[in-house]
């Protein structure tokens, strides 16, 4: 075995791709994360649900660097966020629930730019595939700032998902999107190695690709279990969502 | 009734407030420069009132530059709070008239403006009084104040216009401006004012082309520009295409130039213009170099500073793409602000047109203070816009890097006049010096990177 594969030895034995151990996190004095704990697998499509301001968009900005913390300790695939976010960051696309990017730049010249940041090689044909199957193609020579949302929307999807990530963490990922780029979303999901973390209202979507929800109140996890027991003990995700809010008193 | 007027006026204030609460420090030094300001340019008058000094500066002067500033603060605010404001779609689907929302929101601005003109006159009055001038103008002051609502009423005219897809309909208001800057009469501006009225009336009641305006502006043809760049180019192509975009780039080169041409003429005739033949001798010697050393100041804040503070300071919603790329933080920063060295070229106009008056003499010292002065303001600039990531609008903090970069570019120039007159070659002196400067820069790319680095950064 090399010395970089020594070196990343720890890369190989692990279980988790993400983990989220005893994490807090306060915006001054609102407390947005209590001692959240999350162990992400691979392969695995995990949805994150809860009401508006419940932590879902702070915790996947955690785990993509994008925010510090108070205490506790995410890895990526290993890496510390913190102390390796490079190599940690290295492994992630991710999805913003506001698409916001340089207005004056077009589509494609944003995407050569963090593809070029990525270093990826081959990613004009990336994002030729990518940008038809979601039907931005045609208007990637127009300037980002006389986008619709969903066309912002699209970009930010294929910026996230170009360089094949292993782990994927999408914010709301079909919002604002027209049913087609939507289907095609959700396939691609579903045919992903790696992990897949969502943060959505939609209970129509996790029924359809995820495998574990994750249920979040006010800074807590206050329930996860896979999406087949809950459907199969409450009949849908949206039935299973009220009762679990219900029986729950944070 | 008023309902706009009242959400603009608390949202700017609360935004004020909550921005005093996050950096306490910034507006501590803010509020020092700006007394420091008022206190210097009081006892400036004090001083020329005392020796009876007859400066060609006018009262007419003073109240085409208070215009002038209004105009842009006013088009600047209209743009923010209307022409880009998507939170402003709520009130104008309602059932109240559109026009008399964008009324609305043209009060809330002029009180705003006002508020500014009242708070900043008064304080300079009172600085005044402490020097114990008379300062019972009431004349004066009237039209002083008539003359910034007349300015607010133009500006805001001219931002409703400027970005709309009819842009013809500016060349009223720019035959009127330039009527009112021609004339050098404030009388006329205050004459005129119902005219003004009329304008920014006419440019409300065609408001609704520039709400949320955009342009669908296709790029074919720089399309063959795009492919896979390592990531200091990506930064720099990045950067300098915005520039160039917003015509950032031209407006930099026109400002060297201009400015260029404007202090090599006073480094010729500004002692004749300025400065009364009786004291000429005792104090004119000393007004060649400081027209020098303002050209090289204004020229390096323009192209220098303001765009290194704005390599993050632009950041606001977009700090996500930076931070979730995996790429060292002194990439980034070294990356961003290896498009200042573009930024550089477009000040060097300057020293061409500036010569035409100076002579060669000057030359080597023109060079050396001009890349001192820039490294020196990015050296400053760097570290404070990665610590106030997102204030973009934040006139605060370019006003007080201003001040800093002024009073060390003031100490420097003094400590590079001694060295000119006592060193046969100071040109080797001068060399060790950028070496020297040239790593300080390098700490402060360093120092950058540590502030922008999650561990030690604060809520973004």
């Amino acid at each position: 075995m090399s010395k970089n594969k020594l070196f990343n030895f720890k890369a190989y034995v692990r279980l988790e791709m993400i983990s989220v151990n005893n994490v807090t996190k306060t915006y001054g004095k609102i407390i947005a994360l209590k001692n959240v704990n999350f162990k992400f697998d691979n392969s695995q499509v995990i949805a994150i649900m809860g009401e508006n301001g419940a932590g879902k968009t702070t915790l996947l900005k955690l785990c993509t660097g994008i925010l510090p913390f108070d205490s506790g300790e995410i890895t990526v695939d290993g890496y510390n966020i913190i102390n390796d976010s490079i190599k940690a960051r290295e492994q992630i696309g991710y999805l913003p629930e506001m698409p916001y990017m340089y207005e004056r730049l077009t589509g494609r010249e944003f995407l050569f730019y963090i593809a070029s940041l990525r270093k990826i090689n081959d990613a004009e044909e990336k994002i030729n595939e990518i940008t038809k199957m979601i039907g931005i193609h045609d208007f990637l020579d127009y300037e980002i700032g006389s986008y619709s949302k969903g066309m912002k929307q699209k970009i930010s999807v294929t910026s996230a998902i170009m360089h094949n990530p292993k782990n994927l963490l999408l914010d709301e990922p079909v919002y604002g999107l027209d049913p087609l780029t939507s289907r095609a979303i959700q396939d691609f999901i579903r045919n992903k190695k790696g992990s897949t973390i969502i943060a959505t209202h939609s209970s129509q979507l996790v029924e359809q690709i995820a495998d574990i929800v994750y249920v979040i109140m006010r800074g807590r996890v206050i329930h996860s279990s896979g999406v087949s027991n809950l459907t199969s003990k409450y009949g849908s995700i949206e039935d299973a969502y009220f009762h679990i809010k219900d029986e729950t008193n944070v | 009734m008023f309902e706009t007027t009242k959400i603009i006026l608390t949202e700017n204030s609360r935004s004020l407030f909550s921005k005093i609460k996050d950096s306490p420090i910034l507006y501590l030094i803010f509020t020092g420069t700006i007394l420091f300001s008022v206190f210097v340019f009081a006892y400036a008058f004090f001083f020329f009132v005392k020796i009876g000094i007859n400066l060609d500066i006018t009262i007419e002067d003073v109240f085409f530059t208070v215009f002038f500033l209004f105009l842009l603060k006013s088009a600047a605010d209209v743009y923010n709070n209307f022409v880009k404001s998507s939170a402003l779609s709520y009130p104008l689907s309602t059932q109240v008239n559109q026009k008399k929302t964008v009324a609305e929101i043209f009060i809330g601005i002029l009180l705003i403006e006002l508020i500014i003109w009242f708070s900043f006159s008064l304080l300079f009055l009172l600085s005044l009084l402490v020097f114990k001038i008379n300062i019972y103008y009431p004349f004066e002051y009237t039209y002083f104040t008539l003359g910034v609502i007349s300015a607010v009423c133009l500006g805001s005219a001219l931002s409703l216009f400027f970005f709309s897809p009819k842009r013809y309909r500016l060349i009223p208001v720019l035959i009127f401006l330039g009527f009112c800057f021609q004339s050098r009469q404030p009388i006329f501006v205050i004459f005129t004012l119902p005219l003004a009225i009329i304008h920014v009336s006419w440019s409300i009641k065609n408001s609704m082309d520039s709400h949320l305006f955009s342009k669908r502006k296709e790029r074919i043809k720089d399309k063959s520009n795009i492919k896979i760049r390592n990531t200091i180019k990506a930064f720099f192509h990045r950067e300098t295409t915005v520039l160039y975009r917003d015509k950032l780039l031209f407006s930099f080169i026109f400002t060297s130039i201009s400015t260029g041409l404007f202090s090599g003429y006073l480094f010729v005739n500004g002692e004749e213009i300025l400065i009364p033949e009786t004291i000429r001798n005792q104090i004119g010697g000393f007004l060649p170099s400081m027209f020098m050393f303002l050209g090289i100041y204004v020229v390096v804040m323009y192209t220098g500073v303001f765009p290194a503070l704005n390599l993050f300071l632009n950041e606001e919603k977009t700090m996500w793409i930076l931070r979730h790329i995996p790429i060292r933080n002194e990439n980034i920063i070294f990356g961003k602000a290896s498009s200042l060295s573009l930024c550089f070229l477009t000040a060097v106009p300057f020293i061409s047109y500036i010569t035409i008056f100076t002579g060669l003499d000057k030359i080597v010292f023109l060079i050396f203070f001009l890349i001192f002065s820039y490294i020196a303001g990015i050296i400053i600039s760097l570290p404070l816009g990665v610590k106030y990531v997102g204030k973009k609008s934040d006139i605060m903090l370019l006003y007080s890097v201003s001040m800093i970069l002024f009073v060390f570019l003031g100490v420097v120039s003094v400590v590079v006049n001694i060295i000119e007159s006592t060193f046969t070659y100071p040109i080797v002196l001068y060399i060790l010096i950028l070496l020297l400067e040239i790593i300080v820069l390098f700490v402060s790319i360093k120092i950058s990177s540590q502030i922008l680095s999650l561990k030690y950064n604060s809520i973004r």
